[in-house]
């Protein structure tokens, strides 16, 4: 689905629990690899880490123009995913909240195997004003 | 066979080298193959006011977890592992990153296992610390 069909994302109107769709992917040998150079780890197994199933599920709810900048991420791990099987991601708001004037949303993915298997979930601490943060680093600016 | 390092408090030092070009390896990795602030300069420009792309932190992520693999072992943290970072600078192109951890406890479960809790964090070479948190691992035996 191209950006310009998704609904405009727009902080106060979603809501802390809503759905945000499912997707699958199948996980290749190759993405593996490249991975595994990106991380220069020969022994990762998890390129879904990459993936960002939970960023990816909002961006494919959502046409977000406002950014974000990534303030946290937790990964919890359930099984080793096997490359050739298909990955189903399911993704949720999971939280949003004002901290220090500064909008956060926490968006969620629980990944599966097509034979069932979790593989991850994984969860992410968006501050949806990411301006702020560019100035925080560089005060010059 | 799956083996804790129970005798061992700290956490193998994993250091890694950022360049752009290793960023964009780990962007490609994802499945919607977008221009974002990690792979695009002017974008995070644009959204952050910085001069340059930023990695993921969820490349972090990706570091402490080889961290944590390689002191719990493969078997126990790929179907326990848990890494949770709360990200405080940004690492860029040019920076060296390490990974230090910390046992924090062992927790003996019901089941003859011990949850490992570890506090974690990301060092770049200024010694400034980019990241902090906790990595766990249920581990058997």
């Amino acid at each position: 689905m191209a950006a310009q069909d998704l609904p405009l994302f727009n902080y106060d109107d979603v809501q802390i629990g809503e759905e945000l769709g499912s997707y699958e992917y199948e996980l290749t040998q190759e993405m593996i690899d490249l991975y595994r150079k990106a991380v220069d780890d020969p022994d990762a197994v998890f390129p879904t880490i990459a993936v960002k199933h939970d960023a990816t599920s909002l961006a494919l709810a959502y046409d977000d123009q406002t950014g974000s900048i990534n303030a946290g991420n937790e990964i919890d791990l359930y099984n080793q995913p096997v490359p050739g099987k298909k990955i189903r991601v399911t993704g949720r708001i999971h939280d949003k909240f004002v901290r220090r004037e500064k909008p956060y949303l926490v968006i969620e993915a629980t990944a599966t195997d097509e034979d069932g298997r979790l593989i991850e979930r994984m969860r992410t601490y968006q501050i949806k004003k990411p301006e702020e943060l560019g100035k925080k680093w560089h005060p010059q600016g | 066979m799956a083996s804790a390092r129970l005798d061992s408090e700290t956490l193998p030092v994993i250091t890694k080298h950022i360049t752009q070009d290793v960023i964009n390896t780990f962007e490609a990795c994802g499945i919607l193959n977008r221009a974002n602030i990690h792979n695009d300069p002017e974008l995070a420009s644009k959204r952050l006011g910085t001069t340059y792309a930023i990695a993921s932190g969820r490349m972090s992520i990706a570091f402490c977890t080889e961290a944590m693999r390689k002191f719990i072992g493969a078997e126990d943290f790929h179907r326990s592992g848990n890494v949770n970072l709360k990200f405080l600078r940004p690492v860029k192109h040019g920076d060296t990153v390490s990974v230090h951890g910390q046992v924090n406890s062992r927790q003996p479960q019901d089941d003859g296992t011990t949850m490992v809790v570890v506090d974690v964090y990301c060092e770049n070479q200024n010694g400034d610390k980019t990241a902090v948190g906790q990595a766990s691992a249920v581990v058997s035996g």
